[in-house]
């Protein structure tokens, strides 16, 4: 099997996308405008204390940063599969002699390397000049950061992935999508940091899917997680994406299977 | 190349089919006739209710990613190119799939683009192209990459008369490269041209199913003939003619093409005096195929 398809698909999203200048800049702005509100109500909410249970303003707006951040990199076509089926070309697909989750994949990663360069970096910048970031923990807290930002994008491409596999059946998904991303943005800790979760809940939480998409990372970049808990936190991303997509892979077989039986 | 044993499915009933290796078969039938599900069955998009479906000597649904690179299927109304991509991104992106060489694609997507007249849009969204600038892209993205087998849906949608003959074309020099072909549509005027055989679809059945000739005589084997004798008028008793009329110089008759051909009549004439034109008419086979389907029991 050759990379080189892939690659291609890969350098296509990433041109396709810079064509549309005034959609990048919008990008941008309505990252950092989504930021600086929930900025805002928290810097309010903490009025003139330095610190809630051991949280300080700083670690929160850290949060924000890299879990918008990173939600900003981390956007997979959720409809990649159904519009495929709704103008019929997945037929099409299945006659390429690639590998259509392959290709999905491929995709993915060139919109999330463009999201990297012209929609992560330059919210940030204007971040660090603005309000200010915390420095990372250590650089080897960086290198575990990023670790674990790479195996949070797998969570959440196996959760796009499977929810997408629906559409073989259900064609309309869009109610499933907004349901699920309303999940991710809630309980993975970008609106609402798990701190400030109930105790209760955050313990269920810790072990959700969710949770390790961007809360896992930004701990990890805090440094508020020794190098064993790190371990086990990546452990149970890890178990995540291997769970999910094994789940989804169910879902696209016997898709497959239908499409062939009933006619696309 | 293809080959259906009994096969049902959806609306087609026991179809047995052979397609031999580089034979063009053009499949005609009313809309609702199963021409698609047909194409789709052969290309392993779907799976037989029962009966059996060989492809490339294999089963197409079981083995569809072992000949990919082989077998070419275009389906009207869904794209092979993607919408966002301009039209030669488009074919990089097929380049890079199939794995073809740089120089070499390069040559074939110019002689394809010149011949099917794309090479001008080439940077232009497929999105903003026309129906007809679309479908001769997409043809040309079918043929690209040089299949074994090409399996086409309804190839003549938005063509213009010149396309259409640019398609018949590039089929018949495919042909001589030993490429398969089975495409159907709803042109009766231009399937008989482009194709080597026929298969005729009505209501799910195959009634019909052999080369444009044998489909000509067996159900219009009548032919006219007219001629323009110069000098003393011929004396035609003797040939088995369905029935003949003179009109001064000019002769104009009708005979059946399996009991006498044209060259025994033509022989007969010219022992007995002087021609200087003549002209055969054979029927339409358009008007023959849509009397065909009009009227099935006429025949069966």
């Amino acid at each position: 099997m050759s990379l080189r398809p892939y690659l291609a698909y890969a350098k296509k999203i990433f041109l396709n996308r810079s064509a549309y200048r005034f959609d990048n800049v919008m990008g941008i702005i309505s990252t950092c405008l989504q930021f600086f509100i929930f900025w805002e109500i928290y810097k309010a909410l903490y009025g003139t204390s330095t610190d809630i249970d051991g949280i300080t303003m700083p670690m929160v707006t850290t949060n924000f940063i890299l879990s918008m951040g990173l939600g900003a990199i981390f956007s997979p076509d959720d409809y990649f599969l159904p519009s495929k089926i709704w103008d019929g070309s997945i037929a099409t697909e299945f006659l390429r002699p690639i590998s259509f989750k392959g290709r999905m994949i491929a995709e993915n990663v060139g919109n999330a390397l463009f999201n990297l360069l012209f929609r992560f970096l330059p919210c940030l910048i204007i971040a660090l000049f603005t309000v200010g970031v915390n420095a990372p923990a250590s650089p080897a807290m960086l290198a575990l950061f990023v670790l674990s930002a790479v195996l949070g994008f797998g969570v959440l491409w196996t959760i796009s992935f499977a929810v997408q596999m629906t559409a073989f059946w259900l064609i309309n998904i869009w109610s499933l999508i907004t349901i699920k991303n309303v999940l991710i943005n809630v309980l993975s800790g970008s609106m609402i940091p798990l701190w400030f979760m109930p105790r209760e809940l955050t313990a269920i939480l810790n072990f959700m899917p969710f949770s390790s998409v961007y809360f896992t990372p930004v701990q990890i970049y805090l440094g508020q997680l020794s190098f064993e808990e790190i371990m086990l936190k990546c452990g149970i991303q890890l178990a995540w994406i291997i769970v999910i997509y094994l789940l989804g892979d169910i879902l696209w077989r016997k898709g497959q299977k239908k499409l062939i039986v009933q006619g696309g | 190349m293809i080959n259906f044993e009994n096969v049902s499915c959806r609306v087609l009933k026991s179809i047995s089919l052979n397609i031999p290796k580089g034979e063009t078969v053009g499949l005609i039938g009313k809309s609702g006739a199963g021409k698609t599900t047909l194409i789709k069955l052969a290309g392993g998009l779907l799976a037989p209710e029962s009966g059996r479906i060989f492809t490339l000597g294999k089963d197409p649904v079981e083995n569809r990613n072992l000949y990919r690179e082989k077998i070419s299927v275009f389906i009207a109304g869904t794209p092979l190119l993607c919408r966002d991509d301009t039209v030669s991104q488009g074919f990089e992106i097929i380049r890079s799939v199939y794995g073809i060489s740089k120089s070499d694609f390069a040559k074939r997507y110019e002689a394809l683009s010149a011949r099917l007249s794309f090479s001008k849009y080439g940077s232009e969204p497929v999105k903003n192209l026309s129906l007809g600038e679309r479908m001769r892209a997409e043809i040309g993205a079918a043929l690209i990459y040089e299949p074994e087998l090409l399996i086409l849906d309804e190839p003549n949608i938005g063509l213009d008369e010149n396309a259409k003959f640019v398609l018949g074309q590039l089929l018949s020099e495919r042909r001589g490269a030993g490429m398969t072909t089975l495409l159907s549509s709803h042109d009766m005027a231009s399937v008989p041209k482009i194709c080597s055989r026929i298969a005729l679809l009505d209501k799910g059945e195959l009634v019909f199913y052999g080369s444009t000739e044998s489909l000509r005589s067996r159900y219009t084997p009548t032919n006219t003939m007219s001629l323009k004798i110069e000098g003393r008028l011929p004396d035609l008793e003797d040939l088995p003619l369905e029935k003949y009329s003179i009109n001064g110089s000019a002769i104009s008759l009708s005979y059946n093409s399996n009991h006498v051909t044209a060259a025994e009549i033509l022989r007969t004439v010219l022992r007995q005096t002087a021609v200087s034109k003549v002209s055969i008419k054979k029927p339409d086979l358009e008007d023959l195929i849509s009397k065909l389907r009009g009227s099935k029991n006429e025949f069966y």
